[in-house]
């Protein structure tokens, strides 16, 4: 065997021998939050959390871009409260990462103390940290592959060996390419990503853990039970309901949104001091410093609220601007209405959607930051109908230790005493489809699919003579096309002459065992058996940074020319 | 490539003859073609199409809810592609979605009942996912020309001609007013031997919220 002409830098590391080596009973799982961050491992035996060299186990998810060298939470020894006042540290990454610029959580983005810059036209959002009066730009992926290039060295450093392999917990609410995002950033920081793990799966799967633990300890029947998980972190909200027997995790349902503790403390600092957003417009340096105190004080208030009944917020924002106010719960609760109702509605939407009625859950879990928050965890109840919530979980640690358990099931480690004979059956948070009828969006593969799998449909042309068709594929809940995430888009071509509703457009959407997603269209006239033109395959998300832009001047240039609709009349 | 020597544990073949029944299409006047699409996806076809789903998840047809929710959980620790033998991964994946359309038909009272009774008639019910898409929507329809077929009144060859020529369709809609309301009724007396045996546990709320999910359905 001769030399390779060239090596690839990013899989030089790993020639297979990694497996088979005697470290290979070590699994990783990584559980990158919009504000903490934590590293599990599988090692042996159990589950245990890596901690830095401070000495903790929940480190902050931000970067600081100071000197040559930017420096991530895993090491900086700066707290990260004075980092924040400066403008040169970037968090909240998770927010940020695979967004277009026209998105509302990218502007809302822009009361954080670092410079958002946004155009408003769908293209990926402008970011920068400031060091030496000069903005340095950057993306979310950079950030996040330095924090995760951070996580890595610490992780290597303690168990004197190269690590590759990692589970990482990603929001329910991901779209596709989203997580293709964070792909990038693990390759970028020489990470291979085993499993892109929604967070409450994670925590299902270590629930389907416990539950066979104890049935083997109680010689139980291996009843099926249900559980309803509700996480809510900094960023993201997530809800599943999960059927779990025998080490089996069946996720049900899948619900998730863009809301959390940031959003609490964005309504709350709005509260404090209703002109913040006007105020910090200008990100001069001033600014920045203010916003930074500002958010620093609301956050303590904030986290203070959830043991107290009132708090004195008491900061000094410097030019005669002071705030000096005592909020009580119920002030911070109302202000905060509207999250507390849609994490309610997703609890019910998901309890819906997996056909589950309250009475049915064994369970109900409760992880994430926010669940220290007494309204949030009222609400899990009133609407579970439960005065208490299972225990034996660690808010904070729970989808972590999960993601490290999927790792060691996934690569294959064996667990003599029967602790990892687990699966977690995944579903599709989302549905995937194409537009068509006009401007809806028509699910191929719907909403809370069990993984893998592959459904298809039949569609027909919309014009006489229509020889092309624009198949263009979104992910998401919303009835509307636009309204989805756009994954990716081809033409077909050739479609034979015929009037409208002949040519018969078959749309196949199939999902590996890999979470690959693959969409495959074909035409056939009717009387035929043999696709017309040949068949077309392609492996989607497919779309780039702009994909917000490039929707848009789809739809401009061809309009309604290229249209298909839905062929209902199918062979039974 | 066909899996006869399939070991589902626990299978019983009853005999149970699938006669071959050519497609029968209402309104396009005319079959939707399968496409194979290529290798490197997931084929349908010839793989496991023999098998009912009682077959496929191994369990008798007078199965409990708790015995196909059981069936199922153990065939998936077998075929789902992150427990599977690694050089097996693509014939695992194709086995675990055929179980896993089978669970999703059958841990559903309605869509049990109504699977029985076109098993009963001796219509092949196998894998098939677009088919199951569709299955509301022209079960219904298909119940009646099948009956009209049974009856002699058209046959196979005729009834594209039959449609077109004495405009079929109008006839199909009024009667299959009819017709649906009596199925329904049937197909909610199955339901509720099923779940008799099955759902038995099933809430009150639940049992009405499927129901009216059965009604949305027909209508």
């Amino acid at each position: 065997m001769g030399e390779p002409a060239y090596i690839v830098t990013s899989d030089s590391e790993t020639t297979g021998e990694e497996k088979s080596s005697t470290f290979s009973e070590i699994a990783i799982g990584i559980d990158i939050g919009t504000s903490q961050c934590s590293v599990a491992m599988w090692s042996g035996s159990g589950v245990e959390l890596l901690k830095n060299t401070g000495n903790q186990k929940t480190m902050k998810s931000f970067v600081t871009f100071k000197g040559n060298t930017p420096s991530g939470g895993v090491s900086s020894q700066l707290s990260y409260e004075d980092e924040m006042l400066s403008g040169a540290s970037i968090f909240n990454m998770k927010r940020l990462i695979g967004r277009v610029d026209t998105d509302p959580v990218v502007q809302a983005c822009k009361n954080l103390p670092f410079l958002v810059q946004t155009l408003d036209i769908g293209v990926r959002p402008f970011i920068a940290a400031l060091g030496n009066n000069v903005w340095r730009s950057t993306t979310p992926e950079e950030v996040l592959a330095i924090f995760l290039v951070e996580l890595r060295a610490m992780i290597e450093a303690q168990l004197k060996r190269r690590i590759r392999n990692v589970v990482l917990t990603v929001p329910v609410s991901f779209s596709r390419f989203q997580l293709t995002r964070i792909e990038r950033s693990c390759a970028m920081a020489g990470l291979h990503v085993l499993r892109l793990m929604p967070e409450p799966t994670a925590v299902a799967l270590l629930y389907a853990q416990q539950q066979q633990q104890s049935s083997h300890d109680n010689m139980g029947s291996g009843m099926e039970k249900i559980a309803l998980i509700f996480n809510m972190g900094a960023g993201y909200c997530d809800v599943a309901v999960t059927a779990t027997a025998g080490g089996v995790s069946q996720i049900k349902a899948l619900a998730g949104s863009t809301i959390g503790g940031e959003d609490l403390l964005q309504n709350m600092m709005r509260h404090l001091l209703p002109e913040s957003e006007n105020l910090f417009r200008n990100h001069g340096v001033s600014e920045i410093k203010r916003m930074g105190l500002l958010r620093v004080a609301t956050q303590d208030a904030i986290h203070q609220l959830s043991s107290l009944n009132s708090v004195r917020v008491d900061v000094d924002l410097g030019d005669d601007m002071k705030i000096c106010k005592t909020v009580n719960r119920e002030e911070f609760e109302e202000v905060n209405r509207k999250v507390f109702e849609k994490c309610e509605s997703l609890i019910i939407q998901c309890l819906k959607e997996a056909k589950v009625e309250v009475e049915d859950l064994n369970d109900v879990i409760i992880v994430g930051g926010c669940s220290y928050i007494p309204r949030v965890k009222s609400l899990v109840a009133n609407v579970c109908r439960r005065n208490e919530f299972y225990k034996g979980m660690h808010p904070l640690e729970a989808a972590v230790c999960g993601a490290a358990v999927e790792g060691a099931v996934a690569s294959g480690i064996n667990d003599p005493l029967g602790n990892l004979d687990l699966l977690t059956i995944q579903a599709t948070p989302l549905a995937i489809g194409i537009r068509a009828d006009g401007n809806k969006f028509v699910p191929v593969i719907p909403k809370d699919t069990a993984i893998p799998a592959r459904k298809e449909l039949v569609f027909t042309t919309v014009h006489d003579n229509q020889t092309e068709a624009l198949i263009i594929v979104y992910e998401g809940e919303g009835e509307k096309a636009e309204e989805n995430h756009l994954l990716g888009y081809f033409k077909i071509m050739g479609i034979p002459a015929a009037p409208k509703g002949i040519p018969e457009i078959n749309v196949c959407m199939d999902i590996n065992a890999a979470n690959v997603l693959r969409v495959l269209a074909g035409v056939v006239m009717p009387g035929s058996r043999k696709p017309a033109v040949p068949v077309m395959e392609v492996r989607m998300p497919s779309v780039d940074d702009g994909h917000g832009w490039c929707a848009e001047a789809l739809n401009r240039s061809y309009g309604a020319t290229l249209d298909l609709v839905t062929l209902r009349k199918i062979a039974l | 490539m066909r899996c006869h020597g399939l070991t589902v544990h626990g299978s019983n073949h009853r005999g149970f003859c699938v006669p071959t029944v050519s497609p029968v299409f209402l309104r396009p006047t005319r079959p939707v073609t399968r496409i194979s699409f290529p290798k490197a996806t997931l084929k349908n076809e010839g793989l496991v199409m023999e098998l009912s789903f009682y077959e496929l998840l191994g369990i008798p047809e007078s199965g409990s809810l708790m015995e196909i929710k059981n069936a199922y959980k153990q065939l998936a620790r077998k075929y789902h592609p992150d427990v599977s033998p690694p050089g097996r991964v693509e014939e695992y994946t194709k086995r675990f979605i055929q179980v896993q359309e089978a669970y999703e038909t059958l841990s559903d009272p309605s869509r049990r009942a109504m699977y029985d009774h076109d098993m009963a008639k001796g219509i092949n019910f196998a894998f098939n996912a677009r088919r199951r898409r569709n299955y509301h929507d022209q079960h219904m329809k298909s119940a009646l020309v099948l009956s009209l077929l049974r009856a002699g009144i058209i046959n196979t060859n005729l009834i594209y001609s039959v449609i077109k020529a004495v405009g079929f369709e109008k006839v199909v809609e009024q009667k299959s007013e009819w017709k649906s309301r009596w199925q329904s009724q049937l197909s909610e007396l199955k339901r509720r031997s099923s779940s008799k045996e099955g759902g038995g546990n099933m809430s009150w709320a639940a049992r009405m919220r499927q129901q009216r999910d059965e009604l949305a359905n027909e209508s």
